[in-house]
């Protein structure tokens, strides 16, 4: 039996070593070294992408990153929380559609989604068209500035944090919310003692899950900040792209420990499996 | 029952939708009594309870607690608390916390009162330290020295002294119901619902906490409203045991009295195995069934009016064939450890009947039965009027 598996498991650990293990390694090396692209006829031991990394434009870039991803983290907690309790307490039929409505968004292309926000945040787009049709005249133009930016982080990954706290809220009893009631607690309190401690595993997972793809991420910034904010995703790619593949790979590395630690705390709240991932 | 009533219901109904669940329902429970109400699930009875602990109001009707009417107000502002069916205990807190829970969620004018008011905890702090300058801080600190003891009053009480910082989830059913009742009582509720709380227990353990928790009512003095669907158990526990159907008091009465006198036939089968038999009241204190005459006492009924005639099996007397007044052949035993449960055809109809001998299929024997142990009930009585 335990044969058949292993034997059936073996193409994906060969995908899983040809494409994520090695390039990995290969990074690993990659941030020691100084090479030309990924040729290596020229490559010597160096240490000069650790020198980089201390520059101005590379540390304004990590506390962009952080700050972007926290701001978003906690604005979705917050209207993630709202939306999914007021969800649970619904007295709705078919809170599974809602559910479905909710998350639909991330079914679609990310970048096609981008490109269509950054298209509303301009003067004269489709929207504002047809409200002067109908003689409203009102425009916005909101593109390339950090509220764009944050708003279509909001807007992407808030069904990431709706989902986790709304299963977690689920599975609290109603007897428990009753027997803080004949306690003597009001409905305030209630909440306060009762319902969102047992919902902070949601909230964690919900949390981790917002931060990790903003920390990361660079589309986002690049289509709606218009190039003025740059995040250390950013600042990946263009190394990329710029052949500096030694300094892009260092980075990476250390996002990916960063990752690496945020699974582990995830691994450790979240023994039922809410989070999507 | 010369005791002040606590609860009064006064026609009480409650409405789902189209469907009336609790239908008219008026009952007085007294001070510090153990008072049960049964019935088959779907009676009314956990809606009854959930009405007098504020999760559900009343359609129509008043629930009168302590004088004051108590319709519209939330459950926390009711002298009660609720031991519930899945004992609905804080996951996330350990035993102490879970207990402490109400006590800990009260304002501070609340617990300096429940704590004997301010004088009284002033002079607590005065006699342990005269120097220590009387502060808020201090009656706090007293506060929260009462509520550590009674958390573990509470806990011996239920018998799980030192489980303090046990979490639930390591904890067994039995000791989970322990710490739900440990959670109730620690409040010191005037009236204590418990909503099935023992239905999740083995046999075992539930025999044992069914005479804990009637020890436990004598000792706190409080009144324990009880529901189950378990006849036995009602029995067992209650001083006064209510009977519910379709959301309708069918008999209010002691366990002993709804035993042997039961008021109509869903009674009659409900509380514990019984024979019910077509008979004839032929004059003051003689009834005829399965054609024979019977004597009978304390019952008045029209001569030649048709009744129920209820015989308990235990109260069935096996005699020598030739001494008795009904003859039958033995067609099953089943032996039940202290007695055997024999069914007996008589004239082609089936009695139950509990002896302590044995007997064999297919044996002739003979039944006798006192005047005193034959119950007449009413034939045609209406089964919604008590």
């Amino acid at each position: 039996m335990s044969k058949t598996f292993n034997k059936l498991s073996r193409p994906y650990l060969i995908w899983l070593i040809v494409l994520a293990l090695l390039p990995v390694g290969v990074m690993f090396g990659l941030a020691f070294v100084k090479t030309e692209g990924v040729s290596f006829d020229t490559f010597y031991f160096s240490l000069e992408s650790f020198e980089l990394i201390t520059e101005k434009s590379t540390i304004t870039a990590f506390i962009n990153s952080l700050f972007y991803a926290l701001v978003t983290t906690v604005l979705c907690a917050v209207i993630g929380y709202f939306v999914a309790y007021r969800l649970f307490k619904s007295n709705l039929n078919n809170k599974l559609l809602i559910l479905t409505v909710l998350i639909l968004p991330m079914w679609s292309n990310l970048l096609l989604r981008t490109e269509a926000l950054g298209n509303i945040m301009e003067h004269n787009n489709i929207l504002t068209d047809i409200l002067s049709n109908i003689g409203i005249n009102f425009s916005i133009g909101i593109k390339g500035s950090p509220l764009a930016v944050i708003i279509g982080m909001v807007f992407t990954y808030l069904p990431f944090m709706i989902l986790p706290i709304y299963t977690a809220l689920e599975k609290i009893p109603y007897a428990l919310e009753e027997a803080a009631l004949d306690l003597g607690l009001t409905n305030i309190r209630k909440f306060w003692k009762v319902i969102f401690p047992l919902s902070l595993k949601g909230l964690t997972s919900g949390s981790i899950m917002v931060f990790l793809p903003t920390l990361s991420g660079f589309a986002i910034p690049q289509i709606l900040g218009k190039g003025n904010i740059v995040l250390i995703g950013n600042i990946i790619e263009e190394s990329f792209r710029n052949m500096n593949y030694n300094f892009g790979s260092l980075i990476a590395i250390i996002i990916l420990v960063f990752i690496l630690g945020s699974l582990l705390i995830i691994n450790k709240m979240d023994k039922e499996g809410e989070t999507l991932i | 029952m010369t005791n002040k009533v606590i609860i009064e219901l006064d026609q009480v109904s409650k409405r789902f939708d189209d469907s009336v669940i609790v239908n008219n329902i008026s009952l007085k429970i007294y001070e510090n009594e153990f008072i049960t109400l049964l019935g088959p699930s779907g009676c009314g009875k956990t809606t009854t309870l959930r009405m007098i602990g504020g999760f559900e109001t009343p359609s129509s009707g008043n629930i009168i607690i302590e004088g004051k009417v108590f319709n519209d107000l939330p459950p926390y502002a009711r002298p009660i608390n609720t031991v519930f069916q899945s004992y609905a205990l804080f996951p996330n807190l350990n035993v102490e916390d879970n207990v402490a829970f109400g006590l800990n969620n009260r304002t501070y004018t609340y617990l300096v009162n429940f704590y004997g008011g301010e004088d009284q905890l002033k002079s607590e702090i005065i006699s342990e330290n005269p120097e220590l300058p009387i502060t808020k801080k201090a009656i706090k600190k007293k506060i929260n020295e009462h509520i550590k003891k009674s958390v573990s009053e509470a806990l011996s009480l239920v018998s799980l002294k030192n489980y303090e910082k046990r979490r639930i989830t390591q904890m067994s059913g039995g000791q989970q119901q322990r710490v739900a009742l440990a959670r109730a009582i620690i409040n010191k509720p005037h009236i204590l619902l418990l909503d099935e709380p023992l239905a999740a227990l083995d046999l075992k353990l539930r025999q044992n906490m069914q005479y804990e928790l009637k020890e436990m009512q004598r000792k706190l003095g409080i009144t324990f409203l009880f529901v189950t669907h378990d006849q036995e158990e009602a029995m067992t526990m209650s001083d006064r045991i209510v009977v519910m159907k379709d959301g309708i008091i069918q008999q209010l009465g002691t366990p002993r009295k709804i035993y042997n006198e039961p008021v109509n036939r869903y009674v009659a089968t409900f509380i514990g195995e019984t024979n019910i038999l077509p008979g004839t009241y032929v004059k003051k204190d003689l009834v005829n069934f399965l054609g024979v005459n019977f004597d009978c006492v304390g019952y008045t009924f029209d001569n030649n009016e048709t009744v129920d005639v209820v015989i308990r099996p235990e109260d069935w007397d096996v005699v020598e064939v030739n001494q008795a007044k009904l003859e039958g052949i033995v067609t099953s035993v089943i032996f039940k450890g202290v007695h055997n449960e024999l069914e007996v055809d008589v004239k082609g109809i089936n009695l139950m009947v509990n002896t302590y001998e044995n007997y064999n299929v297919g044996q002739p024997i003979g039944l006798k039965v006192d005047p005193y142990e034959i119950h007449l009930m009413k034939v045609d009585s209406d089964e919604q009027n008590l």
